[in-house]
């Protein structure tokens, strides 16, 4: 070992070094889960993590592939938490062509006489959908505020991947829920 | 209909955005939402408001066979199951995974009492040195690898079942965890949001139903049609469980999760939240009562609901609702669709 | 090599006569700023006792309170607690903040202490030729953070934490509920507490890193190290790699419950189930931490009492290397609820069934060195063979569990809290029964009464099994983990497991009665008092060892001892 040119107290020193900084490491690693676990959902659609293209990237897919292929139902599943504020899709569901580009509407009133501002996070059934559900444009992306009364219908403008026929997994797959929760951006100074 | 779709998912939106601690405020202020939302008709909203806080659906909830759907006395086993996967799943620990459990400890077993007898001091005062033996520690390392992947068939053969996703013609209910109750939703048949709480112990006895298992509004599912739950939390997290179904999936705040099955045969079945939520973790029991189709769509219509492709009631939405919230039938229970016609006319789309 | 660092390290204190064998210091020098093994390795096993002698307790109300159904005891707990007014609601919190504190104690301030801070302590530096640990002083550092770690979790039940007062969150501290859920400090305190008793455990295992790889005695390789000190090894490893990740995610809960940060919090666009990510992430290797100890102090028994050499010395070192390092990919496991795509359930069941596989070497192993020994059966003995049984039981529960699709029935239920409880209370803690019967009269120099000690064995194999195995029963029916109550089907197992746990506490009375019995009338202890078959460095010294041992250091020929 290290010993035969090392003092012993400096190998001791040495081991012990190291090993603080393999726990530091981990420490580190711990930390580091928050973006990587992030990137990691986005990447594989896990826990139903949708995917997110630009208006020009959806229109080159759009030339390499036209909309035809299986037809799918999208249900659209809206929930309120904390804010006052009644949110719902304008259809509950509809039928799309793997492909295909599609818009829903989804439509929030503020029923309180403050304003607020309201952040939605959201999540498509079945998981293995979420690599295919794409959105080009989604009200999801940004933070929201509605006046007292306001109503303001919110488009979702998305496309399933024509990948998603090849995936094994989701050969079974009739229905994928997207489904969107409003929660309140909690400092008002943040509405700005 | 579309209009009378807003309706129903902005009342039910409403219901969500209750989140007080108790049931009751929970209506009471879903309530006070639906009559600020719906400033059009007040007075509606308010009648169907105290019709509410009343709510007792006009549906007479059958009574539970003792020995389905819930824990026996002194049972040794897992709940006979009313699934197909339940039954695979079953199947399989009962004639896979119990046996290879009870072989192992038995052999473990045997094989200390043989050692202890035959290789005890008084029988075997010399011990040899024997500390290796290539062949025998290969077979105890091959062996096992063999058992578990004779284990591990049938397991991703039960995993892919469980996870094959719902057909097109399945029934869509929304369950959200809330502290400490459930809520449920019929979304393709209009019914709104209703609260399923744990019926008082003396209540429960009183109806014939075993304590802290039975819920004043129970889940009402058809049989042999399949179901697709989608499931969310609107606190911390709770856990949807039935053991009769072989279904666990969590309800996390912020996030949707499905989860399919089928169940063969009418009946009550319970379950309990099943992951750690506070205070009355305990006292959040899920009731499902499983009726024949032409039962479930009756269901559905005492509840001011529709059975998807029911034609007259999506042609005419809103002559639909008229009748079903005048129904004498219907006056106690009709509070939650006529709490969305109220709301209608105040959204505009 | 290793002499010239000890006497280094000694010729520090003034006070320490390192030339004088067994000269002690002062009683408040001694026992309040120890740097001697032996001694930091007394308190941690005295700490561990009055911790487990709590945390036993805490699940005596358990046991009180669900041996008939309805709520017996709770509420007046709960007026004991929060006053005469306190609600139902405030009744069932002190339940949550009664099973959180259960699993913490045991966890945290029992088994960890005692398996590795106990006889790691004691026997690592003995069993490899070295004077002392490493780092003494940062030995003794670790032990007193674990003091004021207690204490935060103990007064964290005092301090409002939601509902009631104290931390209701479950040893597993799940966010949101533990920080929308829980308001008030107890959570905080109880977050700290872990922050404390991990930093404790981190630099534990530091110095036993740095002990084993730098302090052996000449001719003491790595493949000649008893497996305790194996064992001993990769616990220190794991320690080192998975408390950290610990550490991070109760930093951030802290974070988020305090500072508005939105790590688990969805509102924020945070994920809840990343915490449970982490959480277990350090928490499989965890169980592992609890238990690889105790199955080297099981193959040092075993090797004893047949006297005969460890059967696969190397397979069963590399064993726990394996089932460490695999340790580290299953953890998943513990999430098959939360809702995962079946393609990474799959691989988690999988996984998960490959630790079958070293574990069985190990059990085979050890029946393997009986086999052809010359078997005797001290109680030490009896102890081990008792876990080898019961650590198989709760072994096979595991593969059970292990399956994604079979857990969705009992995931949360009993049938889990039955199968930890026989693979941690019936096999991590007869391993401490096992280990303590073995070395006690090492430690003490007094022989126990071997009467008392197997009986010992026989009331609380008896009670512990009566205790968790009808919990396998009562999860396949249906019933879930942590309530207070349950309904009225569930009540004749959980009444059997109720009286199990009082012959389990009879048990548990025996054991000190004994240790008792030791200090009183025991005999004195010769120095290797278990004869032929103890052949490990321990057994050449006195008992108690000299304070300061091995100042010649022992050379180890190359015959070996394994």
């Amino acid at each position: 070992m290290a010993a035969t040119t090392l003092s012993p107290q400096r190998a001791k020193r040495r081991t012990a070094f190291f090993a603080a900084l393999a726990a530091l490491a981990m420490l580190g690693l711990g930390f580091a889960s928050v973006p990587l676990y992030r990137l990691f959902c986005q990447a594989t659609g896990y826990g139903g993590t949708t995917q997110r293209v630009t208006e020009a990237e959806a229109a080159a897919i759009a030339r390499a592939s036209q909309g035809e292929g299986r037809q799918l139902s999208i249900r659209f599943d809206s929930n309120v938490n904390g804010v006052p504020w009644a949110f719902y899709p304008e259809k509950k569901s509809m039928t799309v062509g793997v492909g295909g580009k599609s818009m829903a509407i989804f439509i929030a009133k503020n029923n309180s006489d403050k304003p607020i501002t309201g952040r939605a996070v959201f999540n498509v059934t079945p998981d293995v959908a979420g690599p295919y559900f794409t959105k080009i444009q989604c009200f999801c992306f940004t933070e929201q505020t509605l006046q007292p009364g306001q109503e303001v219908r919110m488009p979702v403008l998305f496309y399933v991947d024509k990948k998603f026929l090849d995936d094994p997994d989701d050969k079974d797959v009739q229905e994928i829920t997207l489904s969107y929760t409003f929660y309140p951006v909690e400092k008002p100074a943040d509405q700005s | 209909m579309n209009r009378r779709i807003n309706a129903f998912m902005m009342a039910m939106a409403l219901g969500l955005s209750a989140l007080a601690p108790s049931s009751a405020m929970a209506q009471a202020e879903a309530v006070n939402a639906a009559a600020q939302a719906a400033p059009a008709a007040p007075a509606a909203a308010n009648e169907a408001g105290n019709a509410a806080t009343a709510a007792k659906p006009a549906w007479d909830y059958a009574k539970p066979v003792a020995t389905v759907g819930q824990p026996q006395p002194g049972e040794m086993t897992f709940q006979e199951q009313f699934t197909p996967n339940g039954h695979y799943a079953l199947w399989m620990h009962d004639n896979i995974l119990l046996w290879v459990c009870i072989i192992i400890s038995v052999f473990v077993l045997a094989l200390l009492l043989y050692v202890m007898v035959r290789f005890r001091r008084s029988a075997n005062p010399v011990p040899s040195r024997t500390s290796h033996n290539t062949l025998i520690e290969i077979l105890w390392t091959v062996i096992p690898v063999f058992i578990l992947i004779g284990i591990a068939i049938p397991s991703i053969d039960l995993l892919a079942r469980q996870f094959k996703p719902a057909p097109k013609d399945a029934l869509t209910v929304k369950v959200t965890g809330y502290q400490w109750y459930w809520g449920y939703e019929y979304p393709d048949n209009g019914i709104p949001e209703f609260v399923s709480n744990m019926l008082p112990p003396e209540k429960a006895l009183e109806r014939g139903e075993p304590r802290l298992l039975a819920a004043d509004n129970r889940m009402v599912l058809p049989v042999g049609v399949p179901i697709k739950l989608i499931i969310t939390g609107s606190d911390v997290i709770h856990s949807f469980s039935i053991p009769a179904f072989w279904v666990k999936e969590d309800a996390v705040p912020g996030r949707l999760n499905e989860r399919t099955f089928t169940i063969e045969k009418p009946g009550v079945y319970y379950g309990v939240c099943s992951e750690l939520c506070g205070a009355r973790h305990g006292f959040m029991p899920i009731a499902v009562e499983a009726v024949s189709p032409d039962k479930f769509a009756q269901w559905v219509k005492a509840q001011g609901g529709k059975m998807p492709g029911d034609k007259s009631a999506e042609a005419a939405p809103a002559a639909a609702s008229v009748p079903a919230a005048a129904e004498p039938a219907a006056a106690t229970n009709a509070a939650t669709p006529a709490a969305a016609n109220a709301a209608a006319p105040a959204t505009k789309s | 090599m290793s002499t010239t660092t000890a006497d280094d390290f000694h010729g520090a204190h003034a006070h320490d006569d390192h030339h004088d064998s067994d000269h002690k210091p002062g009683f408040f020098a001694r026992w309040f700023m120890s740097t001697n093994h032996k001694d930091i390795g007394t308190l941690y096993l005295i700490f561990a006792i009055m911790a487990g002698v709590i945390g036993g307790a805490i699940s005596g109300l358990m046991r009180a309170e669900l041996a008939n159904p309805g709520i017996q005891y709770l509420h007046g707990w709960a007026q004991m607690m929060d006053g005469p007014d306190a609600t139902m609601d405030q009744a069932y919190h002190l339940w949550n903040v009664l099973i959180t504190a259960h699993g913490l104690i045991m966890v945290f301030f029992m088994v960890m202490p005692a398996i590795i801070g106990g006889f790691g302590n004691w026997f690592v530096p003995i069993m490899i030729g070295a004077p002392d640990m490493a780092f003494p002083r940062m030995n003794n550092i670790s032990f007193w953070l674990l003091i004021p770690a207690f204490a935060l979790l103990l007064g964290s039940t005092f301090v409002p934490g939601g509902s009631g007062n104290g931390a209701g969150t479950g040893w597993t501290v799940y966010a949101p509920l533990s920080t929308s859920g829980s308001p008030g400090p107890a959570v905080d305190m109880a977050i700290l507490s872990l922050h404390l008793a991990g930093a404790s455990s981190i630099l534990g295992a530091v110095n036993f890193i740095t002990t084993i790889f730098n302090m052996r005695a000449p001719g003491m390789t790595l493949h000649k190290m008893p497996l305790f000190v194996w064992s001993v090894l990769v616990t220190a490893f794991l320690l080192l790699l998975a408390l950290p990740v610990l550490a991070a995610a109760i930093t951030m809960l802290l974070t988020d419950r305090n500072f508005h940060t939105v790590f688990y919090d969805a509102a924020g666009g945070g994920d809840p189930e990343l915490y449970q990510h982490l959480f277990w992430f350090f928490g499989h290797p965890e169980v592992y931490i609890m238990i690889l100890p105790g199955f080297g102090i099981i193959s040092q028994i075993i090797s004893t009492f047949s006297r005969k050499p460890v059967f696969g010395y190397l397979g069963m070192a590399y064993a726990m290397v394996a089932i460490g390092v695999v340790g580290f990919i299953v953890w998943a496991h513990h999430m098959f609820t939360t809702g995962m795509t079946v393609n990474v359930k799959m691989y988690f069941t999988a996984a998960t069934m490959v630790i079958a596989v070293p574990t069985g070497v190990k059990i085979f192993s050890w029946i393997a060195t009986m086999w052809g020994g010359s078997l005797s059966f001290k109680t030490p003995m009896v102890w081990a063979l008792g876990f080898i049984f019961l650590f198989t039981v709760g072994g096979v529960t595991g593969v059970v569990l292990a399956n994604g699709g079979i857990d969705d029935n009992l995931h949360d239920t009993y049938y889990v809290v039955a199968h930890f409880h026989y693979v941690l209370s019936l096999g991590a803690v007869f391993a401490l029964f096992a280990g303590f019967y073995y070395w006690f009269p090492k430690m003490s120099g007094r022989m126990y009464s071997e009467f008392l000690g197997q009986l010992h064995f026989w009331v609380f194999f008896v009670g512990v099994n009566m205790l968790f195995f009808p919990m396998h029963f009562l999860g396949m029916s249906g019933m879930q983990r942590r309530v207070p109550d349950y309904t009225d089907a569930l009540a004749y197992w959980n009444g059997i497991a109720s009286y199990g746990y009082q012959i389990m506490g009879v048990g548990v009375v025996i054991f000190f009665v004994n240790i008792i019995y030791a200090f009183v009338a025991g005999k004195k202890a010769e120095g290797n008092y278990w004869g032929e078959g103890a052949t490990t460095l321990e057994w050449t010294l006195s008992s108690p060892p000299p304070y300061h041992q091995f100042e010649t250091l022992p050379v180890i020929d190359d015959s070996g001892h394994h």
